[in-house]
């Protein structure tokens, strides 16, 4: 039938990532019953999408997710790592609480991003896909473009970009991130029972 | 205009069926249009969601509530005005006002907001309003691939077929045979927008002449360039443009099955390309015996994960089959041997999206746009210290300093103009006196730039080309597939040199070094990517000689921005 000639991986609505997750691995499931396939080479096919998903749902895609997603598509674990690591959207190892998108487009570049992937380092002593001691920050240095050229240099942390950022701005972004956080951590702590 | 969910579309069974639907989504356009309602659209596209266009969007639709239709379209390419919102209010032109914030939106609804107004769409002025097409962003501008840019709702294929979408596909289907349909492909002499510059006619004739099947058709489109963004301007502003021309070469090329490889790391385009997908299938444009022809056509959509060599067509194609995308030797072309080791037709979307239109009004009328070798519209995307940055569809042919001068306003206050750097990641730049040059496929090849896919990067005097030419190097080594050895550990070896240079120990001998090894990593690498990417470290050494020179022989940095310039003059010199 037309249907099944036609399929596409339907698409589970992903919860909008915020903060450092465990991987629910009926979570990781449930994505995965979304897929079907009719043989071997469109399972083949899926798998890309298959690590997309999950990696936009939780940040990061484990060891025990991958497996998950490769017996889905009976294909192995080694396969999916293959792509895992060779794919830069993809991370293997959890981010920090706030995950930070500084972009490295051309535009953003000769407007100064480098000064700001440096800073980060120099402040934070991190660099391009590493995170701080404390979890609070992760890095990811954007080697294609983010596609917000007239606000270069542009960044993203967690879900909202900010533009024309210098040094300076973007430590009191980020401190104000980290700061925001704890407080609405301290307050449902106030009230939560546990 | 009511956008219908998926499941509430008719299933079209026959030609008649879809001329009826055509005409009813006619007739609701007309009226959204010239009811008694006011109109109120907000531009969404990925540029616009990051200056929070969603945000207006919601603060319209709660000043205006039910007396109002408040609609989304799509970014017009004009990144400058956004977030901007176009109201039609009964017996009156729409008006567009941007760039605006929420707390603009009930001044600007209550008719209050003069001063934020950009212009009207259509061609009569109204009171103090000037038409927008008389702006100078959009005066040049021509638009085909993206005049439904700003004015549909691309989630709505009811309003794509109301401007006509799938008039091509109906034509290619009732009322030509396949290679009548080539043959207007060839007359137009599409060439590949890609960057490789191939003509689309010639890929589809021996696309359809390969004996094997089944056969495939696969639209490319990754841009993993950090500075082009022109096919998630398409996705995002006409999805079905896109679809539409996929499919006309499936039924060309007599392939049973379309492909479109998104790059992971545009969603809104992704989204809106599969609502797009869904909805033609619904409607029955794809599938069993389409529209009562016999005819079959499937289609999958599949996206990648942020890997810039996997818009190289062999590299792609792997990457679509759940491999690495590492390009492999040719021949066999894909053409030959693609996706699953079948004949495979791979064109860039932007190709794919100049379908449509030269299947309806003929190749004819394409092939009489553009210059004698280049044909028809290009996207251009321009980013830098510019007063204007975007996406802009211009005749081929245009010269540099009127695309960057007039469209996109020259350089912002107080940035001193220094050198474009030319297609992308892949050519060298151009400077001052090169740009009276027409921009097509051919014409800047002489002096060292390129087209390439229609990236401009204009940097100014603070930029300092050895960091620059780093940078574009750099670029290619972190995204070099390492499959073959002189792109594995050539790009390295040269971001070395090249930081040497920057750190002030670097010699006249460092130069020469460079070009040998650059013409190792050219000559010998296997695919597109090593082969160009020297290329632009070349093309500054070329270009800005002098400057490379006064760090290896001075070892100074006349702009200040490399760190040699950090160091004490006198040690520099001891080096």
């Amino acid at each position: 039938m037309a249907q099944a000639e036609t399929r596409h991986p339907a698409h589970p609505v992903p919860a909008p990532y915020t903060g450092r997750t465990a991987i629910d691995l009926d979570v990781v499931r449930e994505i995965m019953s979304h897929f079907h396939y009719d043989d071997f080479e469109e399972a083949q096919e899926l798998i890309l999408s298959a690590l997309q998903e999950v990696n936009e749902h939780f940040g990061w895609v484990s060891y025990e997710a991958a497996e998950i997603v490769a017996e889905a598509l009976g294909t192995t674990v080694n396969r999916v790592y293959a792509l895992l690591t060779f794919y830069a959207d993809f991370r293997t190892e959890p981010r920090g609480v706030h995950h930070l998108l500084v972009c490295h487009g051309v535009s953003c570049y000769v407007l100064g991003s480098q000064a700001l992937v440096q800073h980060i380092r120099d402040h934070y002593g991190i660099g391009d896909g590493e995170t701080t001691a404390d979890e609070q920050l992760s890095l990811q240095v954007v080697n294609g473009c983010l596609g917000v050229c007239d606000w270069s240099p542009v960044v993203k942390l967690d879900d909202s970009y900010s533009g024309h950022q210098t040094p300076e701005s973007l430590t009191a972004l980020i401190n104000r991130a980290i700061a925001g956080k704890q407080a609405k951590e301290e307050s449902n702590g106030a009230h939560s029972a546990d | 205009m009511h956008t219908a969910p998926t499941d509430q579309l008719p299933r079209l069974q026959s030609k008649d069926d879809f001329l009826a639907f055509q005409k009813q989504a006619q007739e609701q356009w007309d009226g959204l249009w010239n009811g008694d309602r006011t109109v109120v659209s907000v531009g969404i596209g990925s540029s616009s969601i990051a200056k929070g266009a969603l945000d207006v969007l919601a603060a319209c639709r709660n000043e205006l509530g039910d007396s109002a239709i408040v609609r989304e379209t799509s970014g017009n390419g004009a990144f400058w005005m956004e977030p901007w919102i176009e109201v039609k209010r009964p017996n009156e032109p729409p008006v567009l006002y941007g760039p605006l914030s929420t707390d603009d939106v009930p001044g600007v609804l209550a008719g209050a907001r003069d001063d934020l107004t950009v212009g009207v769409r259509g061609d009569e002025p109204y009171k103090s309003a000037r038409p927008l097409k008389e702006h100078p962003f959009f005066k040049d501008q021509h638009p085909i691939l993206t005049r439904n840019a700003g004015l549909i709702d691309p989630n709505s294929i009811e309003e794509a077929i109301a401007q006509g979408a799938y008039q091509g596909y109906f034509k290619v289907l009732f009322e030509m045979t396949e290679d009548e349909a080539i043959q207007e492909v060839t007359t137009a002499n599409v060439r590949g927008r890609g960057g490789g510059g191939f003509p689309a006619g010639i890929k589809w004739a021996s696309g359809r002449k390969a004996k094997a099947t089944p056969k495939f058709v696969i639209c490319n489109s990754h841009e993993g360039e950090p500075n082009v963004y022109k096919d998630r301007q398409l996705h995002e502003c006409d999805p079905h443009r896109i679809l539409e021309g996929i499919l006309i070469a499936c039924i060309a090329c007599g392939a049973e099955r379309g492909y479109n490889y998104i790059g992971g790391e545009y969603p809104l385009a992704i989204a809106r390309f599969r609502k797009a997908v869904e909805d033609a299938e619904r409607i029955g444009l794809i599938g069993h015996n389409i529209l009562g022809t016999g005819k079959n056509v499937a289609f999958r959509l599949r996206t990648g994960g942020g890997a810039y060599i996997c818009g190289e067509a062999s590299a792609l194609m792997y990457s679509v089959m759940g491999v690495r995308g590492q390009p492999r030797t040719k021949p066999p072309r894909s053409v030959e041997e693609g996706v699953w080791k079948r004949p495979t037709v791979a064109n860039n979307t932007e190709t794919l999206a100049c379908v449509p239109d030269i299947i309806t009004r003929g190749g004819e009328w394409f092939a009489s746009i553009g210059t004698e070798k280049s044909k028809g519209t290009k996207l251009m995307t321009v980013q830098g210290p510019m007063a204007r940055c975007g996406v802009v569809e211009v005749d081929m042919g245009m010269t540099l300093r009127k695309l960057l001068f007039d469209i996109f306003g020259g350089m912002k206050e107080g940035y001193k103009f220094k050198g474009v750097q030319t297609g992308g990641v892949s050519s060298g730049p151009v400077t001052e006196k090169e740009l009276d040059i027409p921009v097509d496929f051919d014409s800047l090849t002489p002096v060292g730039g390129m087209l390439g896919s229609g990236g401009w990067v204009i940097f100014d005097e603070t930029t300092c080309v050895v960091d620059f030419a780093r940078y574009l190097t750099e670029f290619s080594r972190y995204e070099s597939c390492s499959k073959c050895v002189p792109c594995r550990l050539g790009n390295p070896a040269l971001v070395e040199i090249v930081d040497r240079i920057r750190l002030g120990r670097g010699s006249e001998d460092d130069i020469t070094l460079i070009k040998r090894t650059a013409k190792h990593v050219i000559e010998l690498s296997l695919c597109g990517l090593g082969q160009v990417a020297p290329v632009p470290l070349e093309g500054m050494i070329n270009v800005f000689e002098d400057e490379f020179r006064a760090h290896v022989v001075d070892h100074v940095c006349p702009t200040g921005h490399c760190p040699i310039a950090a160091r004490e003059p006198a040690l520099a010199a001891a080096d």
